[in-house]
């Protein structure tokens, strides 16, 4: 079945820009998402890493 | 010392509760506002053609732009962008007022994530102006006065890097701190003063945006607030973090 040629051209920039513009819309949210997943991960291990050292100057103080 | 899951702050809820539940309130409001772009929001008219068609029993005479979806993304991060560099100039006036080092700290971190944001904008509208109009970059009023601020904001950095004594740092880069949204103030209002086609003033009253825009724009515009606020927050709770590691080493060692 063929497009009326006037749709053709009404939906020229749709056909050419669509994958484009949705595929770089999404890699710049996942990107985003991506960058906070290390931000999250970072700060995980650095509060259990403090809490570690608590509890080991906690014993060490204690032991005193 | 109670460790953020479990200190209380505002309306008795942890830290954890505050910045996890916003990073997952932000994350599905940009995925909705992802989804309503494609979906809901309506295709704007480009240049008109030869002859008139129906779609949807309405008369269409001109191309429709698929490129303006990127709009539902752009202004959303470019706001938050000057946002974050508003709240980067406050704690750089409260630095040069208290000379307290959280604030320098917090001055440092917010022109840190107003960089990550400046960039996704930088990015969005280069692939904007190059679906639309064929070219990568125009030296137009809102985009020239937002380049200076992409270039004062690393100059920030270049600043704080060649200055080694502590507090001479944190002086200079408060001083600096307070040029940037003056950038960025100026980059905002400029096409209400200065009109262009490529920034056209589309947040004003009585038109710009139909329901069917302006409610997709919205959800993206908080859940992208939002982010930005999570990524200041982790990225502080990272500082505090380090700062608390060398003062139990210390101790530990000591």
């Amino acid at each position: 079945m063929q497009l009326d040629p006037i749709l053709v051209e009404i939906y020229s920039t749709v056909f050419d820009a669509a994958p484009y513009v949705i595929a770089a819309y999404a890699c710049l949210w996942l990107g985003l998402m991506v960058y906070i997943g290390f931000g999250v991960n970072r700060v995980s291990k650095l509060e259990k890493q403090i809490a570690v050292l608590e509890d080991s100057l906690a014993r060490r103080e204690g032991a005193a | 010392m109670a460790g953020p899951e479990s200190k209380k702050g505002w309306l008795g809820l942890s830290e954890n509760t505050w910045t996890y539940g916003a990073l997952a309130l932000g994350t599905v409001l940009t995925l909705a506002d992802f989804l309503a772009a494609f979906l809901i929001a309506p295709l704007v008219l480009g240049a008109g053609v030869s002859q008139t068609a129906i779609i949807n029993g309405i008369a269409v005479s001109n191309k429709l732009l698929f490129s303006q979806k990127i709009f539902y993304f752009h202004v959303p991060v470019a706001i938050s962008s000057f946002l974050i560099v508003f709240v980067a100039g406050y704690y750089s006036i409260r630095f040069l007022a208290s000379r307290e080092k959280i604030y320098d700290t917090k001055a440092r971190i917010g022109v840190e994530v107003a960089l990550v944001f400046t960039v996704l904008t930088m990015i969005t509208g280069d692939l904007w102006t190059r679906f639309e109009w064929g070219a990568w970059w125009v030296w137009e009023p809102r985009l020239t006065t937002y380049f200076i601020m992409t270039l004062l904001i690393i100059a920030y950095f270049v600043l704080r890097n060649s200055i080694e004594d502590e507090e001479r740092r944190a002086v200079y880069a408060a001083v600096w701190g307070i040029l940037i949204p003056i950038d960025a103030a100026i980059s905002f209002l400029i096409t209400r003063l200065i009109p262009s086609s490529v920034h056209p003033v589309v947040l004003r009253s009585g038109g710009g945006l139909l329901p069917t825009q302006l409610i997709p724009f919205l959800i993206g515009l908080f859940g992208m607030m939002m982010i930005a606020w999570v990524v200041f927050r982790l990225r502080m709770r990272e500082e505090i973090a380090k700062e608390r590691i060398d003062v139990l080493k210390s101790s530990i060692e000591g």
